[in-house]
């Protein structure tokens, strides 16, 4: 078996579109929401301690 | 098959069969480079028993004079003559890394030959980099009687070697074919990386404080790297340019991560084809170069009064290990230099690129979490399979070894020269003489990098779809979004000022 060629699989995808399922909206915006509580909490600890 | 800048931290699943075959290797380069690393440590570490084993290494001084450039590294060896000591090193380094070739089953005779044409021309690059004209510093113009420089430092040999290998990887195939088997960046860059935790270990010994802040405040900015980053080029991947599911989250980690370990541990993670993660590595290495060539001019001018912050964001902006810690080597001259010419201001060497390196060793410590993380979201929520479990040993697998040898010998020193105040003189001697080492392993890993950055896969039919996310992530969001966290972090965190 040869090797996919990019511009096949890129075809492919245009015609097989995979929509977002919602646990990958879960994933993205969970991920996203936490990292920016994150940064403020950390950005306070350390102003306050270092 | 290309060849990657950076080795899967775990074995790569199969190859398709129309790959050559090659023997599988006896060893990781990424335990080979902790080995060589230590090796090199614990030999400069002679000194400290009155045995001088490393002082005949050669060392490049700026220079106006070529015949002055090189001398020994240490006053024991003053009579050795240079060239001799320029051999004796090269010999030596053949040796080492031929052990290590011939224990990753590569060609040694093609190994061996390869070697002395990346070494000759990778120490050309650096000599030529020390050039007064290119290299000296305005405070060292009057002692070295010239008029004017360009005030590079002799880092500039980095780019040098960069630009030559670019030349070799794309206008002399015939040459790139004869090097290949001595092409290996990613053992010469992790085994410089391990040698630089003493030498950065040093710096920490002197400014406990300081370098205490700067793993806290790097460990931060990471976390929040991997949790800012990766959703957002997920997301776009996805929703913007229509990528499936296989080919968004190995892009998403190569752009947002750690390019090729990320984006191979990703792959297989999701049990993706080993085409996806191969595809993603090429891009990551060619945009790294083109960071590498830019992002340290841009940080020197506009960031040299918070050198911190620019060391931060080049191991947050730079997606590979080689890429991010050379850019932080170089933006260390950058800035330095010109904080000297503009303000007066003489910054101790090593802390920028120090920060660098932290911020990327941090990184790569989190790439077998997320992996791990990423597998279980997949087996368990999106691609569920029956029977098949997701086992934590999988971030052990996919941990980076030779970040072992980093920890150890910046321990090392700081445990040495915590207990033993009266040594760290000679520590210090020890460091310089292993910096020696770890300078050639620099340069020769941005000659490598240039070689294998092969431009002209930008041009392969399909591949822009792939580059125009890659592009529009990594400087329309990821390059700023880590410059904020960077200047959130490092703000007003000075490195130390040069003594007397």
């Amino acid at each position: 078996m040869t090797e996919p060629r990019l511009a096949d699989e890129l075809h492919k995808m245009e015609t097989e579109y995979e929509p977002l399922l919602p646990i990958e909206r879960k994933l993205i915006w969970y991920t996203f929401g936490t990292g920016v509580l994150l940064l403020a909490v950390l950005v306070l600890v350390s102003r306050a301690f270092m | 098959m290309p060849t990657l800048l950076e080795a899967p931290p775990h074995p790569a699943p199969p190859s398709p069969p129309a790959a050559p075959a090659q023997p599988a290797p006896g060893i990781s380069e990424d335990w080979l480079a902790l080995c060589i690393g230590l090796f090199i440590f614990v030999l400069s570490l002679g000194l400290l028993f009155g045995k001088d084993v490393l002082g005949w290494a050669v060392t490049t001084s700026v220079w106006t004079t070529p015949i002055k450039a090189l001398a020994p590294a240490s006053k024991g060896y003053a009579g050795l003559r240079p060239l001799v000591a320029l051999a004796a090193t090269y010999v030596f380094l053949l040796v080492v890394l031929s052990v290590a070739a011939k224990l990753l089953r590569a060609d040694l005779k093609r190994f061996a030959s390869g070697f002395t044409v990346v070494f000759a021309l990778s120490y050309l690059c650096w000599f030529l980099g020390s050039w007064a004209y290119i290299a000296a510093t305005p405070d060292k113009r009057q002692a070295l009687k010239i008029p004017w420089s360009l005030n590079l430092t002799n880092e500039s040999g980095f780019i040098i070697a960069l630009l030559a290998g670019l030349v070799v990887g794309n206008f002399l195939p015939g040459v790139s074919r004869f090097l290949k088997e001595a092409i290996r960046p990613e053992l010469y860059i992790k085994t410089a990386i391990v040698i630089l935790g003493g030498f950065l270990g040093i710096a920490a010994l002197e400014q406990r404080a300081l370098a205490t802040s700067v793993m806290f405040r790097g460990a931060c900015a990471i976390i929040e790297a991997y949790l800012i980053y990766w959703p957002i080029v997920y997301f776009v991947s996805r929703r913007y340019f229509g990528f499936s599911r296989e080919w968004a989250a190995p892009l998403a980690s190569g752009i947002s991560i750690c390019g090729v370990s990320a984006a191979i541990a990703t792959g297989s993670a999701i049990r993706a084809r080993p085409v996806v993660p191969i595809m993603v590595s090429s891009l990551v290495v060619i945009f790294a170069v083109v960071e590498l060539l830019f992002l340290p001019f841009v940080a020197q001018h506009f960031l040299y009064g918070q050198p911190l912050v620019a060391g931060a964001w080049m191991g947050l902006a730079v997606k590979t290990d080689g890429a991010a810690v050379a850019s932080g080597a170089i933006t260390d001259s950058l800035i330095r230099a010109k904080a000297l010419a503009v303000s007066g201001v003489s910054y101790q060497a090593g802390w920028i690129m120090g920060v660098s390196t932290t911020v990327k060793v941090f990184i790569d410590i989190f790439i077998g979490v997320w992996a791990f993380i990423l597998a279980w979201v997949w087996a368990a929520k999106i691609e569920p399979r029956a029977g098949e479990k997701v086992r934590a040993r999988e971030i052990w697998q996919r941990f980076p070894k030779f970040i072992l040898g980093y920890v150890v010998t910046f321990l090392l020193v700081l445990a040495i020269g915590a207990a033993a105040p009266r040594l760290v003189p000679k520590i210090k001697a020890s460091m310089g003489q292993a910096n020696v080492f770890r300078a050639l392993f620099f340069v020769m890993t941005f000659f490598a990098i240039g070689v294998l950055s092969n431009f002209r896969k930008l041009w392969q039919e399909g591949i822009a779809k792939l580059a125009a996310v890659y592009v529009l992530c990594l400087f329309g969001y990821i390059i700023w979004v880590g410059l904020l966290i960077s200047w959130l972090f490092f703000h007003g965190v000075l490195p130390p000022l040069v003594k007397g």
